[in-house]
């Protein structure tokens, strides 16, 4: 039965439509296994998170363990855009307010940040250092004061799309990112470019970025559309949509 | 080629599973033999969801193919140990005859052998990829057929081989299952098997040819599945025919 | 600690490995149906799709073009399930 009304809305919704999220919530039957009690859930003997070990806890937002490593997460493959193509772009309604090639980026004032990043999935990662221009100076270089909308969606190769309040890029909240621990950032790890929003949980921090469009309203990027929570503020423990 | 099963499944429902015996394969690999009250069954290359829950409340979730058939009474799970993996350290090193964990399945129709289906049967394993294919081997084995099979098995060294006496035995009784090793990077003093890595060579050579349709599975790292697929296409093998299952790093699933 | 070593490639799967979350939401088996992606037309068993982005969710695509056909995600408030990207399933 729930085959065929999806499938119904889907020949019925404009494929194009796919970006913003013309996602089915299915509703399950039963309650979820997180929120059975404790006592229900049996303890498997001796299992510990191998995480626990480097736990520095007033740093970490709730539900958070420490890792060594940089776990790789991307929601299609790896895009292999050269440099020579690669433009970042400023966009509003129709019109670019801003575009620069990959010299012209890097021609911009850089800023190095040292901070924590935090995964959904669990992990953070203490005391990493990024380099890249702030979004201040990307409004900055096209002139503008302020930003003129108040959201962001950011576009990326491979599709992929995430959205932040101009709030939480300005003041030095957001940059967009071209160096990790001062090398390049790797291709699998969101280069040559990747938005930089740290405060919020990584995913917002999207990888290969080359649009950020101003929107008048808040629309959902891809995992927001998809069940995740449309902000994401880790210290809040906003994972998922209805957190 | 492709199987439709139109039927509907069973719920996949968390069970515990009791480890009743842990067989040391090689250096950095074990099998976990459980009991599983309420098994109904599975088919060979199908896989099971498990589950760890710590004492402070946190949860790890990976997934294991099960390397027995289903004519065995316990399920059978084989663990390599990854370096600072997660979970597989913990199944590898900590886990007792005893202890219990969560564990629901059996799951995926599609990376699938039973002798229904006939041969020929052509397995490509890398490394712990073996799992899945052993328990098509296996179940081949339970039920006396002698569909024309082939294993081509890569591992680092000797050492490395999971299964390797299990595998010499099922060979020398049955000659319609041939087991060709190759180890990648140690060989031992006198070895005239091959020595490298899985190329359209060492496929080409020991093969079955396309005309002859076989039912082929590959399974094991990432980079090994999709070089030797993209192979065995090259050599005029239909895409359709290939069944691949790629391991992650520690059984990683969504 | 300086460096992105270790595992820098993004994990890639085949669908089968999805086939534990999909199973939560479809009552047929799902990793065997056929699926028909609406960017190129090509028709795959759902276990042969290229599955992307475990452990946030499944997502599913198309091994000819890498268009994604089918997204899952299970959250403590439900599952989500996305299969624009499918002109058909065919179970």
């Amino acid at each position: 039965m729930i085959l065929r009304q999806l499938y119904g809305a889907c020949l019925l919704g404009n494929p194009e439509d796919a970006g913003n999220g013309a996602s089915f919530f299915v509703r399950s039957a039963t309650p979820e296994e997180s929120i059975i009690s404790m006592a229900q859930t049996p303890i498997s003997r001796g299992f510990r998170s191998r995480r626990q070990e480097q736990t520095s806890k007033d740093r970490l937002p709730p539900g958070q363990y420490v890792t060594t490593d940089f776990p790789v997460l991307s929601a299609g493959p790896t895009p292999q855009t050269k440099l020579e193509d690669w433009s970042l772009a400023l966009q509003l309604g129709g019109s670019l307010l801003g575009k620069w090639s990959w010299a012209e980026f890097e021609a911009l004032p850089q800023t190095t940040i040292k901070t924590d990043i935090h995964c959904v999935t669990k992990w953070s990662k203490l005391d990493t250092t990024w380099q890249g221009v702030t979004f201040d100076d990307l409004l900055t270089a096209v002139g503008l004061a302020e930003p003129p909308e108040p959201y962001v969606m950011a576009h990326c190769d491979g599709g992929y799309t995430t959205n932040v309040p101009v709030e939480d890029l300005v003041g030095g909240k957001g940059m967009v990112v071209t160096r990790y621990e001062g090398f390049p950032i790797a291709l699998a790890h969101g280069g040559p470019a990747r938005l930089f929003v740290p405060h919020l949980y990584f995913w917002k921090s999207a990888k290969w970025v080359r649009r950020l469009r101003f929107m008048e309203e808040d629309e959902r990027g891809f995992w927001e559309s998809l069940g995740y929570h449309n902000y994401g503020d880790p210290w809040k423990e906003q994972r998922y949509d209805g957190d | 080629m492709i199987e439709t099963r139109a039927a509907p499944v069973r719920r996949l429902e968390w069970q515990l599973a009791e480890v009743r015996e842990i067989i040391v394969e090689t250096f950095r690999v074990k099998s976990l033999l459980l009991h599983v009250p309420g098994w109904r069954g599975h088919l060979p290359g199908q896989h099971v969801d498990i589950r760890l829950t710590a004492e402070d409340g946190y949860q790890a979730q990976r997934s294991y193919s099960i390397a027995s058939p289903p004519e065995d009474e316990l399920l059978a799970l084989t663990v390599e140990k990854v370096d600072n993996g997660e979970v597989s350290p913990y199944l590898v090193e900590d886990l007792r005859a005893g202890d219990q964990f969560e564990l629901r399945g059996p799951i995926g129709g599609y990376f699938v052998w039973t002798v229904a289906m006939r041969g020929p049967l052509w397995l490509v394993a890398g490394g712990s990829g073996i799992a899945p294919l052993m328990a098509m081997l296996r179940h081949r084995c339970r039920r006396k057929v002698r569909t024309r099979a082939l294993l081509l098995y890569s591992s680092r060294s000797l050492e490395d081989v999971i299964y390797r006496e299990e595998l010499d035995a099922m060979a020398r009784c049955d000659p319609e299952l041939r087991v060709v090793n190759t180890l990648t990077r140690k060989q031992p003093e006198g070895w005239t098997g091959r020595r490298r890595r899985i190329d359209k060579e060492l496929l080409a050579e020991v093969c079955f040819p396309p005309d002859q349709n076989p039912k082929i599975f590959v399974c094991g790292p990432t980079s090994l599945v999709e070089a030797v697929s993209r192979l065995l296409v090259e050599l005029g093998h239909d895409p359709l025919t290939i069944k691949t299952e790629r391991f992650g790093p520690s059984g990683w699933a969504p | 600690m300086g460096t992105m070593t270790g595992n820098d490639s993004a994990l890639v799967l085949d669908g089968n490995a999805a086939a534990g979350l999909l199973q939560e939401i479809f009552v047929l088996e799902i990793t065997t149906a056929q699926i028909q992606c609406e960017a190129c037309g090509s028709t795959e068993a759902v276990g042969s799709l290229r599955l992307h982005a475990a452990p946030m969710g499944a997502v599913l695509r198309c091994p000819h073009c890498d268009a994604s056909l089918m997204t899952a995600v299970r959250t403590p408030h439900g599952r989500w399930l996305q299969i624009t990207g499918a002109r058909c399933l065919k179970f």
